[in-house]
C-alpha cells in the first residue's frame, strides 16, 4: 500500500506521507519501537532483556526476485562481499578480526525477497555494532582479487546444494514452474553467472537497492529505545536515499502461470531414498493477502497426525513424512507438498497423494475440531517463534519484505478469523484441479523395480 | 538476567534438576546414561527404535492416534532419541498446558505399548530416514569418518543402526531392552521452566515410582590418539568433494579440557580465514572440538581442490604449532564465549540440552553455568600446549571424485621436513 503511494509522488512529500501514514497505522507488538529516519530507513526497536546481549540486523529488499538471467546469484554474491572488506577494514582478515573483537556471533542471508545481515554481541557493545555495520553496509570495497576467492566460496556453496538430492528435485521442480522467471525464485543462481562476476556488478546492486529507504535496520535485545534510536539516527542518519523506491523504479515482471500438469522422473545416483515434490503457484501478498492466511492454516490441519491426508499416507506406512507448505511471498509464493515415499510403495503412494489432494476442496476434508486444533497449534507457535530474542529481527524483516509489518504484527490473530469459506476460496483459486510442477527423484537402481515413469506422469 | 538460579534436588535416588526460566516456556529432558555402552555392535540401533517407539507405537492408555493427536491440540512435543553417550526423552510445551502434556510424557516412558502394528511401520520409517541421512553428503562423510577413525571401539558404533539390523528387530526385544536400560540408576531429570519445586518433586515421584533401581553405571572413558596419518575415500558422483579429518582431543576431565576447546575455536577462526577468505578453497571449511566419552577434534571441508586443501591446511597447523595463538585471539575468545553463553541461554530447551550434556560427560550440570568462570581461567601458554598435544596424526576420509585426490599427500603431509613425513 505504501509502495503504491511513493509511485505517484515526488521524493520529499513522499518520504514526509509515509512517515505520517506509516504513524497513522502502523501496529506493532508491545516492546516494539518504531521510527523512520528523514532518509527513509525504518528502525525498530525491539526491548526484550531475556540476557545481556543485543542484536542488529539491516534488511535490504534485494535477493533473487530483483535478478534477470545476467545477474542470478549476485544478489547472494553481494551479500557474501559485505563480509569482505569496507572503507573502515579494508581486507577480510581485518573485518573478522574486529568481529572477534565484538565477540559476535553473526551471518547473512539471500533469499528470494530479501537480503540480511545479523550479528549478535554484548549489549554494551551496541554503539560500536551498530558503526561496524554502518561501515560495511555503506562503504564495502570491492577489489577483483577478492572476488575472484569468493566467487569460488559462492561456487563452493551452490555445489554443495547440488550434492544433496533434495535440493537437486527442488531446482528441477522450480524451474518448471517459474519458466522463464525462474530466476526471480533462485537466489542460488547461476554457475556461470557467478563466476564471471565483476566489481562492477557489485556497484551495480548497490546502486540500485542499498539505500536507506530500502532498508530496515532492527535493534533487539537488553536495550532502551530511545538510546537505540539516538545511535541508529547518528550513525545512519547521514547516509543518502536514492530519491524513489527501488523497488517501483526498477518493476518486477509478473510470472506467467502454469499452462499444464507437468510431471517428471529425475534419476540421481547419490537419491538414497525417494522423495516426491509437487509445486504449484500460490498467492501474493500483494494481491490476495487473505488467501496467504488461509494456506497457513490449511497447511496446519493436513499436518494434523489426524488430517485425512496424514492417516491416509503415514499411518498406514505409504510414506515416512508428508508436509505442505506454503511459503509467504509478496510476489507470487510456491505451495509445496513434500512426500518421503515408502520405498517399497511408491506407486500406491503416489495415487493416495492424489486421490487426497483431489478431496481437498470437500467440505467434510477436514471437521471443526481439526481447524480448531491448527488455530490453537499456530496460537501456541507465536509463543515458541517469540522466545529466542536474537531471531526475532529475522522474523520482523522478513515481513517487512514480503508482507508488511502491520501483518507480522496480526498474523497470530488473523489466523485465528480464518473461516471455512477463506480456505475453500484458498484450495479452489491455487490448488485443485490447478497445473501444478510434481516431481520424483530416485535411486536408478530402486527405479528399475519401481518403474516410476510408468505411473508419475500427467494424465 | 529474568531467571532465577538453578537447583537440584534428590528424588527416591534420582537427580532433578531444575532452571526456573522466566518465560511461558516448559522443556523437560529425562535422561538415559549409556548410549552405544547399553548394546552390543549387531544390536546397534536398538535404543534408538525403543525411543521412536516411545511416542510412536502408543502406550497402555492411549493408542498412537490419541496419543499424538492429544499433543496436536495443544502444539506439544513429546520426543525422544538417542546418542553415542545418552538417550534423551523431552518434553515441551506452553505453562498452559503443562497439566495435559505431562500425563502423556509419564505414559510414554513409563507405559510405553510397543504396539507390534506401529513398530512394523517405524521400521520402515527409521530404515527410510537412514538412508535420508546417506543423501545427505555431510552427514555421510561424518558417519564415514567415525566408522573409520573409531574402529575397533564402542564409540564405532551408530546410535541409529543399520538397515538391515533394524529390519531384523521385533517388537517384544526392543521393548525388553528398553526395560532393561530404564533404571533409576541411569536416569536424572532436567526442566527448564517456571514450575515450582513442590509440584515438580510430587511429579517425577510419581514418573519413577514404577521404575526399577538398577546398578549404579558409570561412563566409561576412552582415549583417542592416532599413530599414523590414514587416508580413506569412496567414490560418489557429487557436485562437490567431501574431506574430514579425526584426530586426538582430551578427556573430560583433564585439566587441558579448556584450554583445548578455547584452542579449537580459534583454529576454527584460523582455518575459515586461510581455507575460505585467502585461498577460497571451500564455502564450509569447519574445526571444532567434539567431546564425549571419546574425546576428538574433527576438521571438515566441501571443495574441488582438495590436494590444495591438506597444503594449506598442513602449513595451517605447521605455523600454530610453531608460532602459537596470539594473546588479542585469546582475548577476543573469552568475549566470544560470552556472547555464545547467553545466546544459548535465549531458549529453554538448549539450556536442558547443555545441562544434560554437563551432567552426563562431567557428572556435574553446574558446568553448563560455570563454563565462563572455567574459560577466565585459561591462559596463552594453556592453549598454544594443548594445541600441540593433541594435533598429531589425523584420519582423513574423503567422498567425491577419487580422481582429484593425491591420497600420499594426505597419508605423507605436504611439508617435507626433513625425516619426519609426518608433519601435522
Amino acid at each position: 500500500m505504501i509502495s503504491k503511494i511513493i509511485k505517484s509522488i515526488t521524493l520529499c512529500t513522499a518520504l514526509l506521507l509515509m512517515a505520517t501514514v506509516s504513524f497513522a497505522q502502523l501496529r506493532l507488538p508491545a516492546g516494539y519501537y518504531y521510527k523512520q529516519l528523514p532518509n527513509g530507513l525504518q528502525v525498530v526497536v525491539i526491548e526484550n532483556s531475556k540476557v545481556p546481549l543485543a542484536t542488529i540486523e539491516i534488511a535490504v529488499k534485494n535477493g533473487s526476485f530483483t535478478e534477470d538471467s545476467v545477474y542470478n546469484g549476485l544478489s547472494h554474491l553481494f551479500e557474501h562481499m559485505f563480509f569482505k572488506a569496507n572503507k573502515d577494514y579494508p581486507t577480510q582478515a581485518q573485518f573478522l578480526k574486529r568481529t572477534q573483537e565484538l565477540g559476535a556471533i553473526w551471518n547473512g542471508t539471500t533469499g528470494n525477497e530479501r537480503v540480511n545481515y545479523f550479528f549478535t554481541f554484548d549489549r554494551d557493545s551496541l554503539f560500536q555494532g551498530l558503526k561496524f555495520l554502518n561501515a560495511a553496509i555503506r562503504f564495502p570495497i570491492y577489489r577483483v582479487e577478492d572476488m575472484k576467492k569468493e566467487r569460488v566460496v559462492v561456487d563452493g556453496e551452490f555445489q554443495r546444494m547440488e550434492s544433496n538430492p533434495f535440493a537437486q528435485l527442488y531446482i528441477s521442480v522450480n524451474k518448471k514452474v517459474w519458466g522463464d522467471l525462474f530466476t526471480r525464485k533462485n537466489p542460488i543462481g547461476i554457475h556461470e553467472i557467478i563466476n564471471t562476476a565483476t566489481p562492477e556488478k557489485m556497484m551495480v546492486i548497490k546502486n540500485k537497492y542499498y539505500f536507506p529507504n530500502n532498508s530496515l535496520l532492527t535493534i533487539c535485545g537488553d536495550v532502551k529505545h530511545e538510546e537505540a534510536f539516538a545511535m541508529a539516527e547518528k550513525i545512519f542518519g547521514s547516509w543518502e536515499s536514492s530519491g524513489s523506491d527501488p523497488i517501483a523504479k526498477y518493476p518486477i515482471p509478473k510470472f506467467k502461470p502454469i499452462a499444464k500438469t507437468d510431471l517428471f522422473v529425475q534419476e540421481s545416483s547419490i537419491s538414497r531414498v525417494p522423495y516426491i515434490l509437487y509445486e504449484w503457484q500460490g498467492p501474493s501478498y500483494e494481491t490476495d493477502s487473505a488467501s496467504t492466511i488461509a494456506a497457513d492454516v490449511f497447511s496446519t490441519i493436513v499436518g494434523l497426525n489426524a488430517s485425512k491426508l496424514q492417516q491416509a499416507l503415514v499411518d498406514k506406512g505409504l510414506a515416512s513424512s508428508v508436509s505442505v507448505d506454503y511459503s509467504t511471498s509478496r510476489y507470487t509464493g510456491p505451495i509445496s507438498i513434500g512426500v518421503v515415499p515408502n520405498p517399497n510403495k511408491v506407486k500406491e503412494c503416489y495415487y493416495e497423494l492424489n486421490k487426497q489432494i483431489n478431496m481437498w476442496s470437500q467440505a467434510d476434508y477436514y471437521t471443526d475440531e481439526q481447524l480448531k486444533d491448527a488455530k490453537a497449534i499456530l496460537l501456541r507457535n507465536d509463543e515458541y517463534a517469540k522466545e529466542k530474542p536474537s531471531s526475532l529481527p529475522s522474523q520482523l524483516s522478513f515481513n517487512w519484505a514480503s508482507t508488511s509489518l502491520n501483518y507480522y504484527t496480526d498474523n497470530t490473530d488473523d489466523y485465528q478469523k480464518v473461516t471455512r469459506e477463506d480456505i475453500k476460496r484458498y484450495l479452489d483459486t491455487y490448488v485443485v484441479g490447478k497445473p501444478f510442477v510434481g516431481g520424483i527423484i530416485i535411486n536408478p537402481e530402486l527405479n528399475k523395480t519401481v518403474n516410476a515413469a510408468s505411473f508419475f506422469a500427467a494424465q | 538476567m529474568a531467571q532465577n538460579k538453578a537447583y537440584d534436588f534428590m528424588v527416591d535416588g534420582v537427580k532433578v534438576i531444575v532452571q526456573p526460566s522466566g518465560n511461558n516456556i516448559v522443556e523437560i529432558q529425562t535422561v538415559i546414561k549409556g548410549g552405544v555402552q547399553n548394546y552390543p555392535a549387531e544390536k546397534m540401533g536398538i535404543e534408538a527404535m525403543a525411543m521412536r517407539a516411545l511416542t510412536e507405537c502408543g502406550t497402555l492408555k492411549h493408542d498412537k492416534n490419541s496419543f499424538k493427536n492429544e499433543l496436536d491440540k495443544v502444539s506439544a512435543s513429546v520426543y525422544a532419541y538417542t546418542s553415542k553417550d545418552y538417550a534423551v526423552i523431552s518434553m515441551s510445551c506452553v505453562k498452559p498446558d503443562f497439566d495435559i502434556v505431562w500425563p502423556l510424557y509419564t505414559e510414554a516412558i513409563d507405559q510405553p505399548k510397543f504396539d507390534t502394528t506401529e513398530f512394523s511401520r517405524i521400521k520402515q520409517d527409521a530404515i527410510n530416514d537412514l538412508h535420508a541421512n546417506e543423501s545427505s553428503p555431510d552427514a555421510s562423510i561424518d558417519k564415514m569418518a567415525n566408522k573409520v577413525a573409531f574402529a575397533g571401539r564402542k564409540y564405532a558404533e551408530e546410535p541409529q543402526g543399520t538397515p538391515e539390523i533394524i529390519n531384523g528387530l521385533t517388537a517384544a526385544e526392543t521393548k525388553a531392552y528398553y526395560n532393561s536400560i530404564l533404571t533409576k540408576s541411569r536416569m536424572f531429570v532436567v526442566v527448564v521452566g517456571d514450575i515450582d519445586q513442590a509440584q515438580i518433586e510430587a511429579k517425577v515421584k510419581a514418573l519413577i515410582a514404577p521404575i526399577k533401581k538398577g546398578a549404579p553405571y558409570t561412563m566409561p572413558e576412552s582415549f583417542f590418539r592416532v599413530y599414523n596419518n590414514s587416508f580413506n575415500e569412496e567414490s560418489k558422483e557429487l557436485a562437490t568433494n567431501y574431506v574430514e579429518g579425526v584426530t586426538s582431543g582430551p578427556q573430560l576431565n583433564s585439566p587441558d579440557y579448556y584450554a583445548f576447546q578455547i584452542a579449537m575455536r580459534i583454529f576454527a577462526d584460523r582455518h575459515f580465514l586461510d581455507i575460505r577468505t585467502n585461498n577460497g578453497l571451500s564455502y564450509a571449511p569447519q574445526a571444532w572440538f567434539s567431546s564425549g566419552s571419546t574425546s576428538v577434534a574433527k576438521f571438515s571441508v566441501s571443495t574441488t581442490m582438495p590436494n590444495k586443501y591438506i597444503a594449506v591446511f598442513d602449513k595451517l597447523v605447521d605455523s600454530t604449532k610453531h608460532n602459537g595463538f596470539t594473546p588479542a585471539e585469546l582475548a577476543d575468545m573469552k568475549v566470544t564465549y560470552l556472547t555464545g553463553f547467553y545466546y544459548k541461554n535465549e531458549t529453554n530447551a538448549a539450556q536442558a540440552s547443555s545441562i544434560a550434556a554437563n551432567e552426563v560427560l562431567h557428572n556435574d550440570w553446574r558446568k553448563a553455568l560455570t563454563l565462563i568462570d572455567n574459560v577466565k581461567k585459561v591462559t596463552l601458554t594453556d592453549i598454544n600446549n594443548a594445541f600441540s598435544k593433541y594435533i598429531g596424526n589425523i584420519v582423513w576420509v574423503y567422498q567425491g571424485d577419487t580422481k582429484k585426490v593425491d591420497p600420499t599427500l594426505y597419508k605423507n603431509g605436504t611439508l617435507h621436513q626433513g625425516d619426519n613425513p609426518v608433519n601435522n
